[in-house]
């Protein structure tokens, strides 16, 4: 497994811009935003196979396999989170089309309208689905809800997004049978978002878990790493590694049945997913999007483009690390200094970025809000590439005489990553012929071990954010001076009104008006954008390749990867 | 020294090479970083990541850890690889089947087709075939196996539909057991002619163009020894005596010719036997190449491990099948001498 992926792959979730806007209503009784989940162009032209190949099977030709498909250590971004969220369900989901939360094993979202939200807005009632079966045949509960997030809670894996369940639920408890009671430690806009549509809050089966090994504290669970008991439409088939896995249409499904059985093909590489695709052997294909163009002409195959990835690609500053390179001559405190971070944030070419290394797939996004996210502001100020203001700022400090050497920390084998470190290298390196910036490119085993020291043995490095839906699961960990980076990178000591910007993130988060949330965010973007800790790149385009023999194909803004049981394979 | 005696020998120093290989790959791989890559990400906190190492030991001296390791390994306990989320133990030996079935294919195609167009070359010196031969051999070895598979795929899967990716069918594949892993040997064991042919198609492709590479350094090895074993004197005694051309060449010349060929072919089965990295990759193999290219990239060095030790085990065997070769191919070498 590339673990990449093959093993560990670069989490690149499906999520993708469509009318996020009614996000705001997450609590306020989620009202119907305009929704364009994407759309389609189909190709003309080419000879390829157009006789139905795999009948009634649906073929995805996928870059890499899970490295876990247990909810508990599932890594987000990873493979393992697109069985997850076929064969396991949550409380909530989200459907075909929209970012509105739907019911799925509960019968009803909670709102504060719906009174199933309480007033101080802690408490959060689910009332849940009633005959509805796991697939070793036991009967749903809402015990087993409490089991499945007590189980995380326990397990408690680092490498899984335990996180998000133990670091907001305060207490939780089954009112009844098909009665589920949560209460969080303080109110949370982005709770049902953040906790209840995450893959860790997936419900498993409490039979299956006992009889192969039970919970155990802080220790990963080798059984349900390879095998799953859910309540989705799909049951969990055969994996057989490096190779292909199955998922069986569920035929005791409580809502609508599957279709059709699917088959992950494992193909690492890409020229045999497009020959797949063309043979007609594959339906679905994974594909970067600077490949898009080799399939775009073939008959009988559709192009999905489903707009822009919710995890932009950034740079960041580290402002604490006192083991730099040997190389590197700036001082730890280097990037304390607005104007340098000012000046770096000019000098990268965002447009040959966008045009080149992502191949036109790609946009910009604000400080720090991706398009597509509540909040967003389209008239907030952003960069643009611009030498001369850049040579400018660094004239005002001492580096302009005395120079600078400076290394940037990318991963290996990601072009998209890489390409951000070398239009750096190159537009600070054009200023001035004593500015001099090294792109060190790493594995992705020492680049995540790199990222995890504490602090990073790097002043710069470059890498995509975890999705998310929320503007403050993009706030909270990048720009609060206490927040995840911001206490890593040393961003109390930069910012020029810390308390400023975190008294802003904490009232978003707080703030259940839609209004509010927005002005919040607004005057948060433009504080940012004087004063930037990262150098805002770019958001990824994604488009997935398909036989247009599938019908029914969408991918939905949240949805982690193909929901298939919403897909037909017609037999010819 | 008789044959029985050396390869006790031979058998006997094994162990003690392993040994001293493992030492070597354990503390190489460490230099690379701790292992703990694998299942950090980079928002985890520093206790996070101290969790995860005492959770595997790897806060421990590096002696204690591997001796911790070679302590499994006597248990039949390789580790936990990560990129195929199971024991090694349980995976290597699917991947080493896979890898092992190709590498035999394309052991045989290159052996027979090297050893025969090498002969035709050297006996024709100069002429058409020879030049062909040549020829043929310069395109082999300097063809990217990576391009040159691909190009077979466009018009023998895409447009043809002969070949497929892939190692089985599905759908045919559990149709039978699996007892070796090596799936044309499954299919024969279960009588099965569709299975058969199933995993032949599957393999054909794959094993060409492996072979492709193997087989031109086969021909110019056998067509300068052939070269070289014409214009010795015992073939013009041969000749002297009458023997007809045929056999000349058969009995005399190329049986000595087959000498030096052998060391290049034995090399070269060891190097298919690793699993050809593109090779694999690019026909969707799920062999050894494919395996240690996801563990290499993923930082899984439990894999990396078992990996490098059963490479090095491949290559003694194959050197050892070599020296015996050698000692049956011509009388005169003394093992062990």
């Amino acid at each position: 497994m590339i673990r990449k992926k093959s093993a560990k792959s670069r989490p690149r979730s499906t999520l993708i811009v469509a009318g996020l806007a009614s996000m705001t209503l997450v609590l306020a009784a989620c009202g119907g935003g305009s929704t364009d989940s994407g759309t389609s162009s189909d190709g003309g032209g080419g000879g390829d196979s157009t006789e139905v190949r795999n009948a009634g099977v649906i073929v995805h030709a996928e870059n890499g396999e899970p490295q876990s498909l247990d909810p508990a250590r599932a890594e987000q971004g990873e493979k393992g989170e697109r069985i997850i969220d076929n064969v396991y369900e949550r409380l909530v989901d989200v459907g075909r089309e929209g970012p509105d939360l739907i019911p799925s094993l509960a019968t009803e979202v909670p709102t504060l309208e719906n009174g199933l939200v309480s007033e101080d807005r802690l408490t959060y009632t689910f009332p849940l689905r009633e005959g509805v079966v796991f697939h070793d045949g036991t009967d749903f509960t809402a015990d087993d809800v409490v089991y499945s997030w007590e189980r995380i809670i326990t397990m408690n894996l680092p490498e899984g997004q335990a996180a998000a369940i133990v670091d907001s639920v305060e207490s939780m408890r089954a009112v009844d049978d098909f009665t589920f009671e949560v209460t969080i430690v303080e109110p949370d806009a982005s709770f049902l978002y953040s906790v209840v549509l995450n893959t860790v809050a997936s419900v498993v089966s409490p039979e299956a878990v006992e009889a192969n090994g039970g919970i155990e504290a802080d220790t990963p669970s080798e059984w349900m790493d390879a095998n799953m008991v859910g309540t989705g439409p799909y049951v969990f088939g055969e994996w057989k590694r490096g190779e292909s896995l199955t998922m069986i249409v569920n035929q005791d499904y409580w809502g609508e049945n599957a279709k059709s059985d699917v088959r992950w093909d494992v193909t690492p590489e890409e020229s045999s997913r497009v020959l797949a695709l063309r043979a007609g052997d594959a339906d679905i294909i994974d594909i970067s999007p600077s490949n898009v163009g080799d399939v775009a002409d073939v008959d009988g195959v559709t192009i999905f483009e489903g707009g822009l990835l919710l995890e932009p690609i950034h740079l960041g500053f580290n402002m604490l690390s006192d083991d730099l390179p040997a190389s590197d001559t700036i001082p730890t405190d280097f990037f304390v200094d607005k104007r340098i971070r000012q000046a770096f944030s000019y000098a990268f070419d965002y447009d040959t970025y966008i045009n080149s290394f992502l191949d036109g797939y790609g946009a910009r996004y604000t400080a720090y809000i991706p398009q597509g996210v509540f909040g967003y502001d389209e008239n907030a100020p952003i960069y643009e590439y611009d030498l001369e203001k850049a040579a400018e700022l660094m004239k005002q400090t001492s580096y302009w005489e005395d120079g600078f050497v400076v290394s940037v920390l990318v991963q290996a084998g990601e072009p998209e990553f890489e390409g951000v470190g070398l239009l750096m290298k190159d537009g600070i390196e054009l200023l001035n012929p004593k500015f001099r910036v090294n792109v060190v490119s790493q594995a992705e085993t020492q680049f995540d071990d790199n990222l995890g020291a504490d602090p990073v043995p790097f002043a710069l490095w470059v890498k995509n954010a975890d999705p998310g839906a929320d503007p403050h699961q993009f706030f909270d960990p990048h720009q609060h001076p206490d927040g995840d980076w911001g206490s890593k990178h040393g961003m109390r000591d930069a910012y020029e009104d810390p308390d400023r910007i975190a008294d802003l993130i904490d009232a978003g988060k707080a703030t259940v008006d839609p209004a509010d949330r927005l002005e919040i965010y607004s005057e948060l973007q433009q504080l940012l954008y004087e004063d930037p800790m990262w150098v805002y790149a770019a958001q990824e385009g994604l488009a997935y390749p398909y036989r247009s023999w599938l019908e029914g194909f969408t991918v939905n803004p949240l949805w982690r990867g193909p929901h298939y049981e919403y897909y037909t394979k017609s037999n010819g | 020294m008789q044959v029985r005696d050396y390869l006790l020998r031979r058998l006997a120093l094994l162990p003690f090479i392993m040994l001293g290989v493992s030492v070597i790959v354990f503390t190489l791989t460490r230099f690379t970083g701790s292992p703990v890559g694998i299942y950090a990400t980079p928002n985890m906190t520093a206790e996070e990541i101290s969790a995860l190492e005492a959770r595997y030991l790897l806060d421990q001296p590096i002696p204690l850890q591997y001796a911790a390791w070679i302590g499994g390994l006597f248990r039949g306990d390789l580790g936990w690889s990560g990129v195929s989320v199971a024991p090694v133990t349980d995976v290597i030996g699917l991947k080493f089947a896979a890898t092992f079935e190709l590498a035999l294919a394309a052991g045989f195609i290159a052996v027979f087709a090297g050893i025969a167009l090498g002969t035709l070359a050297g006996v024709r010196r100069n002429r058409l075939p020879d030049h062909g031969a040549r020829l043929f051999s310069i395109f082999g070895a300097s063809t990217p196996t990576f391009w040159f598979g691909l190009l077979l795929l466009v018009p023998f899967y895409l447009w043809l539909d002969w070949f497929p990716l892939g190692r089985s069918t599905p759908e045919i594949f559990s149709s039978i057991a699996h007892p070796t892993g090596m799936y044309t040997l499954d299919a024969v064991l279960a009588l099965n002619a569709g299975a058969f042919l199933d995993a032949v198609r599957h393999l054909v492709l794959p094993a060409v163009v492996l072979a492709f590479g193997a087989m031109a350094i086969i021909v110019r090895m056998m067509r300068s020894s052939m070269v070289e074993a014409m214009s010795e004197e015992y073939v013009d005694a041969a000749r002297a005596k009458g023997l007809p051309n045929k056999v000349v060449i058969r009995r005399h010349a190329r049986r000595n010719a087959l000498l030096p060929t052998t060391t290049v072919i034995g090399l070269s089965f060891g190097f298919l036997l690793q699993g050809a990295v593109a090779v694999e990759l690019i026909f969707r193999w799920p062999g050894l190449g494919q395996w240690v290219t996801s563990a290499v990239l993923s930082g899984d060095q439990a894999t990396i491990m078992a990996y490098v030790l059963i490479t090095a085990l491949i290559f003694m065997t194959v050197n050892l099948a070599v020296d015996i070769a050698y000692a049956y191919l011509d009388r005169r070498v003394v093992l062990g001498g």
